[in-house]
């Protein structure tokens, strides 16, 4: 008995086998967050009957009525850190897959440019490979491709390095505020996880902008 | 307004867990509760560390009201049942997410997985209440033996492998994982002592338990401040109160007695009022009449003839003076327990204890039902000795499911034929006759079986016999075998946590137990403690039933009442002072 009576029939078919893998993840990742909230009810928190609103997680309280989200709070954000807007190392990915599709686009661009909006339609269609665990990534990774594959067509006859110039440019200032980011949030930071958190995050933002400066070189 | 998930429900109950998890089985470890006061206390009690929780999530308050409500019944298992809860709910997630159920046809894949999930609790706990204790008398109750508590209450002198020696095995086990390795041994000889004392011979043996279970405020008298081993069992019965009025050397001669329930005359004296007799003129009216209700008041005293006074209220000054002035002593505020139980028992000698009245009962020859005895329970702070009390109350519940008999349902009775025999009790040359190959098979109360897992071993491997001997005809996930093989799977969990420490131990039991020989099991030779297969079954169907329940609730709405006191009834959080009142019938209920 459907809500929505006559609506579009959903025909309901196992998971595949990539699902399969998401849901496992997933798993794991509730069983951390059991964890860690059995952990913080044995401390006092108070379990309320709330959910978190960009999670869905149970919220906690602790006893200065402070509300508590352990999966937003503690754990890496699950979508995160395939973001390459949050992420360094999702940045860098990105950056790699653009470099593949430009190496691939650039041949076939040499024969005619003349042969222009079909050939350029063919290289804005080639689907980028995403990462396996990113709902959130993939629908927010999959307009990029489409914006910025038009500039490396049109730009296919210029060196790879030039026309790499504006993607690393990008990845470098999304870093840059990434690492200002987390610089104010270590400042106020009060908890020792979240710290450590800060700490990598930040780390690992150096090195990737270390590396960025050696592709652009 | 909120849509429940399966996810919810699921994280609820993993939380739960995860909480509990850590002080269930033999290597589990306690919780120390604190206060603000500074108050400390150590404790692996499930049910307890449930309630110092602070949930204010309805799922997870609705699963601990259901964990208390069973601990009630059986005193154990909390801590099984939250971890049973929690498999269970992961396999039908897991089972409803990988199955299509395509008869209907749904909005959403969460709403086909709810939907499933809800048809698969409804069956598991359809299969458990009609063939669950068929397969446990077939597949469990084999391997273990039957306690008599006629056996047990008996006065002869056996060998050490003995009856009286299986329920203190049974009771030690309990009281092992509930309050250490200790002092278990202790505490349980002192409560087969006691549950000794409090038979009553001529009725069936359960009364007599659930006498101790009912008047079990009365028969106990917590002591603060002394060990453990200091407990010991008085005879007579404890009253709570002091004196109010100084008590009179008895010199062990009997007294009689009067029990009031109400206010006595006269109040016509206010404490602190001076009465001065035989004064002037002025009020000279006045207080001849109150003169002459005291002397009323004191010939009515002194007509009856008692020396003590057992009153369930406070009574004024006046009567406390008069009271002593007649030579007979007070004793104010009884609780209504201790009244009642006093009320059952006949003719008392009267002497001192502390700070309490004891009161000792004379044997009288005509009927000697009982010989009254109370259960001094010492405890080193005030929280381990309610929680010693605590223990004690649980054994007995314990006990009490433990011969509590299996429904043999009208159905399955007309089914087979009852053979009333012995052959599967035992005998006291620890000697347990094999049963014969076409014995019926009946769960009897009574049963025990070694502790340690071995009852979700067989109980899992008698399941999956089931479902593949069940004809292959439904194959569906709602089908006998499936749902068979589903319990079988979520039993596993509970040996699984206690072998956590060691899965090669896991393996090893669960090899040794279903190898060996029904005919040459040796209940009693095991270390490994005994536990009850009544409550095991009990616990098991409770669980469904919650499984069941939780499942079923669609939607939760957020009133805006205040909280609610312990007392009110959970199942109803979303009926009580909702604004819009025509959505009420709708929420609770499934769609399907």
């Amino acid at each position: 008995m459907a809500l929505n009576g006559g609506d579009e029939d959903f025909e309901w078919e196992p998971p595949t086998e990539a699902e399969m893998k998401v849901i496992q993840a997933r798993r794991e990742r509730q069983d951390k967050i059991s964890k860690l909230m059995g952990d913080y009810l044995l401390k006092g928190y108070k379990m309320l009957g709330e959910c978190c609103d960009v999670c869905g997680t149970i919220l906690l309280q602790d006893k200065q009525k402070k509300n508590y989200c352990v999966s937003c709070q503690e754990l890496d954000s699950d979508v995160d850190k395939d973001n390459p807007a949050l992420n360094a190392q999702a940045a860098l990915s990105q950056v790699r897959e653009r470099q593949l599709a430009a190496q691939s686009t650039a041949p076939s661009q040499a024969p005619g440019i003349n042969e222009g909006p079909s050939s350029s339609q063919a290289s804005v269609s080639v689907p980028l490979p995403r990462p396996e665990h990113c709902e959130g990534a993939a629908a927010g990774g999959e307009s990029s491709p489409a914006s910025t594959c038009c500039p490396i067509s049109f730009t296919s006859f210029i060196p790879q390095t030039a026309g790499l110039q504006p993607v690393l440019q990008e990845a470098e200032e999304a870093i840059l505020t990434k690492l200002r980011w987390a610089t104010n949030q270590l400042q106020s930071s009060a908890s020792l996880e979240s710290s450590i958190q800060l700490c990598s995050l930040i780390a690992s933002c150096a090195n990737s902008l270390r590396s960025l400066k050696e592709l652009s070189q | 307004m909120e849509h429940l998930h399966l996810e919810h429900v699921l994280q609820t109950v993993c939380v739960l867990e995860s909480v509990v998890l850590r002080s269930f089985g033999p290597e589990g470890g306690q919780v120390l509760f604190t206060r603000d006061t500074g108050q400390a206390m150590l404790s692996r009690s499930g049910s307890r560390i449930l309630t110092a929780l602070r949930l204010e999530h309805p799922l997870a308050r609705m699963m601990v009201e259901c964990v208390l409500k069973h601990s009630t019944v059986t005193g154990d298992g909390s801590k099984t049942f939250i971890l049973l809860l929690a498999s269970l709910l992961r396999m039908i997630q897991k089972t409803a997410c990988k199955e299509p159920n395509v008869s209907h046809t749904y909005n959403s894949r969460e709403t086909a997985e709810a939907s499933t999930a809800r048809h698969l609790a409804d069956k598991m706990l359809a299969f458990a209440l009609e063939e669950l204790d068929d397969i446990i008398a077939m597949g469990v109750v084999p391997y273990g033996c039957c306690l008599s508590w006629e056996d047990f209450t008996a006065k002869t002198k056996l060998p050490a492998c003995t009856i009286n020696h299986c329920v203190q095995k049974l009771l030690a086990s309990f009281f092992h994982s509930r309050l250490g390795r200790t002092h278990c041994d202790f505490i349980s000889n002192l409560t087969c002592e006691m549950l000794t004392h409090w038979k009553f011979k001529r009725d069936l043996p359960s009364s007599s338990l659930q006498f101790v279970n009912d008047n079990f405020a009365a028969l106990h008298t917590p002591v603060s401040g002394f060990p453990i081993s200091c407990s010991r069992l008085i005879e007579g019965q404890v009253i709570h109160r002091d004196f109010a009025t100084p008590c009179p050397q008895t010199d062990h001669q009997p007294v009689k007695a009067v029990v009031v329930t109400g206010c006595l005359q006269p109040k016509l004296l206010n404490a602190g009022e001076v009465l001065v007799l035989g004064c002037g003129e002025q009020g000279r009216e006045e207080n001849s009449r109150k003169e002459s209700s005291i002397v009323q008041f004191t010939a009515w005293l002194q007509s009856l003839g008692a020396s003590v006074l057992l009153s369930a209220v406070k009574q004024s000054a006046a009567v406390l003076a008069l009271a002593a002035q007649a030579e007979m002593c007070i004793v104010e505020c009884v609780s209504e327990d201790e009244l009642s139980l006093f009320a059952q028992l006949i003719k008392i000698e009267l002497f001192l204890f502390h700070r309490y009245v004891h009161v000792a009962f004379h044997d009288s020859e005509e009927r000697v039902t009982v010989k009254p005895c109370s259960l001094v329970i010492c405890g080193t702070g005030e929280g381990q000795t309610d929680q010693y009390a605590c223990a004690f109350q649980d054994a007995i519940r314990m006990l009490l499911s433990t011969w509590k008999p299996i429904g043999i349902t009208a159905t399955t009775a007309s089914k087979k034929t009852f053979q009333p025999d012995k052959s599967t009790c035992l005998h006291v040359d620890n000697q347990i006759v094999k049963a014969s190959p076409f014995q019926q098979y009946v769960l009897e109360p009574g049963c025990v079986i070694p502790a340690g897992g071995t009852f979700e071993f067989l109980l899992n491997h008698a399941l999956l016999q089931h479902g593949s001997s069940c004809s292959i005809s439904d194959d569906t996930i709602m089908g006998v075998p499936a749902v068979s093989q589903l319990l079988a799977n979520a039993l596993l969990s509970v040996p699984r946590h206690i072998y956590s420490y060691s899965l090669r131990r896991f393996l090893q039991t669960q090899t040794r137990l279903l190898k060996t020989d029904v005919s040459s099991v040796q209940v009693f030779t095991s270390d490994s403690g005994l536990e009850s297969v009544s409550c095991k079954y009990q616990l098991l169907v409770a669980v469904l039933q919650c499984v069941s329940s939780l499942l079923h609730v669609d939607t939760v709405l957020h009133t805006h009442t205040a909280l609610h006191t312990p007392s009110h009834r959970l199942a109803n959080i979303s009926w009580e002072g909702t604004e819009d009142e025509r959505n009420t019938n709708s929420i609770l209920t499934s769609f399907w």
